[in-house]
């Protein structure tokens, strides 16, 4: 194992990487390309679907945002919206730039148990970002899953994530399903209208032997997890990722304690049925 | 075991200050108020001042530390960390049992989870702790009612115990004992061991009364809290009462909530220090997040997490003890009367009138 990692995890001291390309993929969203400036820890980092990162943008300060690379054969990569002082200062840099990282943190999607079953995305705006991770693994090992349906709302067609993702995802892959809904009528927009939910039947899921995962604001988590369940799917087959201020990412500063859990540490992936224990609102 | 004279007992502290930073409890002169901190002349500390108004916590997790600092050149686009936070030896001198139990919290929630914090580490692993076991109590202690005290049980290189004309000098560790041998204490025998088995039982009498409303219901509360049966009305009402201050968590010696954020330093251009300070979680920004979105916004909702780190199996997991240590300070700063004490005979009235 490399210097100043522990178990594939930069623990302390952020490690330096810089900006190789960055992308724009929606309003006020970029993607950022890095590459670790030593390579045992470009060669030594484990990425689990799911996890988070600590970005230390220099000057500005840290923030936890989620992994959306896969864990096998895709460029390290985060994707970010500028909406905070952090964040806004990263967007502010330029290919060569540098950052700083810790992690990968967290407890990350559970594949094994998932193997031969359904799996449904849900996602709303932005909240494609952290199921890209999942979708892109699930597709690279789309023999050991049954049928894949994506469903993306967004409010327009422009807010439509990873566009160039999308396309592929939606290039008929047998058994792999994507589909696209804005929540306002847009001249030249010939897809569905209206919240993602409406997809649920568009897609006609399947409910026997399928999982879900859930990831968008608050007001559209809640209603899509009540269609799945009204639909029958239970509160143990739908996982989703909570999203919460985090200061150290290692358990330590308890700004994302979350009823007996912590988001970095226990989370950030919990199944309905959990976060239903936990007695806060999500 | 040994003896030392009363009057010898800060020749301890003295051989200590000539390795150790030494911190001990002292009664400052203008206000008569007791504190906790650094002593530049061990002649200050005093071993019969009340609860310091302030818990040892600072010592090992300081109100505000740089944790790192990194130098970014924007235009040769270099970086450059340097993890290098400051840490001096010391020595705790006449610690009390509850504020040692919530070091040994705090130890085993920086140093015993998954991840394991290097800067807690750093200070810690080079203290040397001599704890001061109570003999009378104070009027807002509840440590027999969690199981902290009044005499200091484990986790001390050297524990005091007031026996009248000397104390008795319990070691703890190999470094503790090897200080006692070193000053030539005398050693302590069977007489003083029955002398202290009968402080003990004096001890507690004069504690249980100052604690007996909470006694037989901490367990219940717990019990109450961990499975979330506390009603929703409990909650409103200890957060109507709340005016969110944050002095409860700052004078918890086992409240750990931090804060982390960078602050260009003066030492050179482009010069960053990364520090964390104390934070609360009575606080409104403490769960918001960037966006503004802000899950914990109701002042009850925050609040109850408090008590929920102090009175929950949960936590106690981390902690391998319940969360609050019985120290009474929270009862003492709370502006809104909702220290741990009140907030027990608060869930306790609920479940009496569920029935």
């Amino acid at each position: 194992m490399s210097e100043g990692m522990i178990n594939g995890k930069i623990v302390t001291i952020p490690e330096i990487a810089t900006i190789e390309e960055i992308k724009d993929e929606i309003r006020d969203v970029k993607t950022f390309y890095l590459k670790f400036d030593r390579k045992e820890i470009n060669d030594n980092l484990k990425i689990m679907s799911g996890q988070f990162i600590m970005a230390t943008i220099f000057g500005a300060g840290e923030f936890a945002v989620s992994l959306p690379p896969s864990p096998e054969n895709d460029r390290f990569h985060i994707t970010v919206r500028a909406v905070g002082k952090v964040t806004r200062a990263l967007h502010a840099l330029a290919v060569g730039d540098k950052v700083g990282i810790r992690g990968p943190f967290g407890n990350g999607f559970p594949f094994e148990e998932l193997k031969g079953k359904n799996i449904v995305y849900v996602a709303g705006g932005i909240g494609l970002i952290p199921l890209r991770s999942s979708i892109v693994h699930v597709l690279q090992h789309k023999k050991d899953f049954g049928d894949v349906y994506v469903l993306l709302g967004a409010r327009t067609p422009e807010d439509h994530m990873y566009k160039e993702n999308l396309k592929e995802w939606q290039g008929g892959v047998p058994g792999f399903n994507c589909f696209l809904s804005v929540d306002i009528e847009t001249p030249g927009w010939k897809g569905e209208v209206g919240f993602v939910h409406t997809l649920l039947d568009k897609a006609k899921i399947p409910i026997e032997n399928t999982v879900a995962f859930v990831c968008g604001p608050p007001v559209m988590f809640n209603t899509v997890i009540g269609e799945l369940m009204k639909r029958g799917l239970s509160d143990e087959n739908i996982y989703s990722t909570l999203e919460r201020h985090m200061k150290c990412g290692i358990g330590k500063c308890q700004h994302c304690a979350v009823g007996r859990t912590l988001v970095c540490t226990d989370g950030p992936v919990y199944t309905f049925r959990q976060i239903k224990t936990l007695g806060e609102q999500i | 075991m040994f003896l030392i004279k009363k009057s010898d007992v800060l020749k301890l502290a003295q051989e200590l200050s000539k390795d150790y930073q030494v911190y001990g409890p002292f009664v400052e002169k203008t206000s008569g108020q007791a504190f906790f901190d650094k002593v530049a002349d061990v002649a200050e500390i005093s071993l019969s001042a009340p609860i310091p108004s302030n818990p040892p916590k600072q010592a090992v997790f300081p109100q505000m530390e740089r944790i790192l600092s990194y130098r970014y050149d924007a235009a040769k686009k270099a970086a450059e960390m340097n993890p290098d936070y400051k840490v001096v030896p010391k020595a705790l001198f006449g610690l009390r049992p509850c504020d040692l139990n919530g070091m040994l919290c705090l130890d085993r929630f920086f140093m015993g989870q998954e991840f394991v914090d290097d800067v807690y580490l750093a200070h810690r692993k080079s203290m040397f702790i001599v704890t001061n076991s109570c003999t009378t109590a104070f009027k807002q202690c509840l440590c027999v009612c969690m199981d902290s005290g009044p005499f200091a049980k484990e986790g001390f290189d050297l524990n005091l115990v007031d026996l009248g004309d000397n104390y008795l000098v319990e070691a703890g560790s190999d470094k503790g004992k090897a200080l006692a041998e070193k000053m030539g204490l005398a050693a302590a025998g069977d007489a003083e061991a029955k002398q202290k088995s009968a402080a003990l039982d004096k001890a507690i009498k004069t504690f249980e009364p100052v604690a007996i409303d909470n006694k037989a219901w901490i367990s219940r509360v717990i019990n109450r809290v961990t499975t979330g049966f506390a009603r929703e009305d409990v909650w409103e009402y200890v957060g109507d009462q709340c005016f969110e201050c944050g002095a409860c968590t700052f004078v918890c010696p086992s409240c750990s909530c931090f804060n982390v954020v960078d602050v260009s330093s003066a030492a050179c251009d482009g010069c960053t220090d990364r520090l964390r300070t104390w934070d609360s979680c009575s606080y409104e920004g403490y769960a918001r997040m960037a966006g503004g979105h802000n899950p914990r916004k109701p002042v009850e909702d925050r609040r109850n997490k408090r008590f929920f780190c102090k009175l929950s199996y949960s936590q106690s997991k981390k902690y391998l003890r319940p969360g609050c240590v019985g120290c009474g300070r929270c009862q003492w700063v709370c502006p809104g009367d909702i220290g741990i004490p009140n907030v027990v005979t608060y869930v306790r009235r609920e479940i009496t009138k569920q029935g």
